[in-house]
């Protein structure tokens, strides 16, 4: 393995299809993070904590434009970090994954990792705009999410031993086991303890936005692993020539 | 765990793949993957304090600076 190579182009393509996901943020589900930071504001003019004054709106504008900036640059930070985490999985299961090349392997990683690391948590907790979420809970929050993921990830991976080790014509029962396990966990986990309160509407679709956007993230990861490994082939060390 | 695949190329080329990935390159990317996840995803202000102290508390620049990623990508925010 050279490593230099494949530490380069796990990083590279993860801080690239990170920015690709902030931009598309920026595009698709920014207008419902502002719709819903001026029902906060509201809020806040109705229940006397802020006034709605000049300096008010200086101030605003101030730190929403930090926060829309940084949703790039948070991107790049993110995708880099899964990014690690998808060349990880890609390095140590990229002999048994299908497919005949690098970029239709990275293409079926990256569908299993969706589906079993965000889809499947996201269904249970998820994404929810600003107005919606108690502060209070924040790190019951915090743990339940990441608790699922973790639990759905290392489910995944019981799957594939499991897969391994079946005889060809059972294989089929890893991805049952698999299926009633995540099922068991999903009931059994604790429900988002804050209510919703902003308009459905602009949940729902703030949620499927978010949802796009994060898909966008998983199928550019596995684009630009896929091509840069078929590239550089990090995997080769030797290549002899053989006079005839 | 370490797998050989050789590829007889008829008839000039030998070429052979071998895909061992150093536990260092793993150790490395697993603290990306963690300290990455820990920015965007739940600090508020934990880093900041090393150098700040409480202070890093109430000013939030890594909460406000990943704020709209970190709703848009799933994480409990506030």
């Amino acid at each position: 393995m050279k490593t230099v190579i494949f530490l380069a182009i796990v990083l590279v393509s993860g801080a690239i299809a990170g920015t690709i996901h902030g931009m598309t943020n920026l595009v698709m589900v920014e207008p419902y993070l502002d719709e819903a930071i001026g029902i906060e504001n509201q809020n806040l003019f109705a229940s006397g904590e802020e006034e709605d004054t000049p300096q008010f709106w200086v101030e605003y504008n101030s730190y929403r434009d930090w926060q829309k900036g940084g949703q790039v640059l948070a991107g790049a930070i993110l995708g880099t970090s899964v990014g690690a985490l998808f060349g990880i999985v890609y390095a140590l299961s990229r002999h048994a994954l299908p497919g005949k090349n690098d970029l239709r392997k990275t293409l079926v990683l990256a569908g299993i990792m969706w589906l079993t690391i965000y889809l499947i948590p996201f269904l249970k907790y998820p994404a929810n705009p600003p107005t919606v979420g108690d502060g209070e809970t924040v790190v019951l929050r915090a743990v339940l999410y990441l608790s699922f993921i973790a639990i759905s990830g290392f489910g995944a991976v019981g799957l594939y031993q499991l897969y391994k080790r079946l005889k060809q014509n059972t294989k089929v029962l890893a991805f049952v086991g698999y299926a009633v396990f995540i099922g068991i966990v999903f009931a059994l986990m604790p429900p988002n303890p804050d209510e919703v309160t902003a308009p459905m509407d602009l949940v729902d679709g703030f949620r499927a936005m978010s949802a796009v956007a994060v898909s966008v993230f998983w199928v550019s990861v596995a684009v630009v692993l896929g091509s840069l490994w078929h590239k550089f082939r990090p995997d080769s060390e030797i290549t002899l020539a053989k006079n005839q | 765990m370490t797998f050989y695949v050789i590829l007889l190329s008829y008839p000039t080329e030998i070429t052979v793949s071998k895909s061992k990935v150093p536990i260092f390159a793993i150790a490395l990317l697993a603290i990306i993957f963690a300290v990455g996840l820990f920015v965007v995803g739940y600090d508020q202000g934990h880093i900041f304090s090393v150098v700040l102290g409480e202070q890093a508390y109430e000013d939030l620049y890594i909460h406000e600076l990943t704020h709209d990623m970190r709703h848009a990508a799933g994480f409990p925010c506030h």
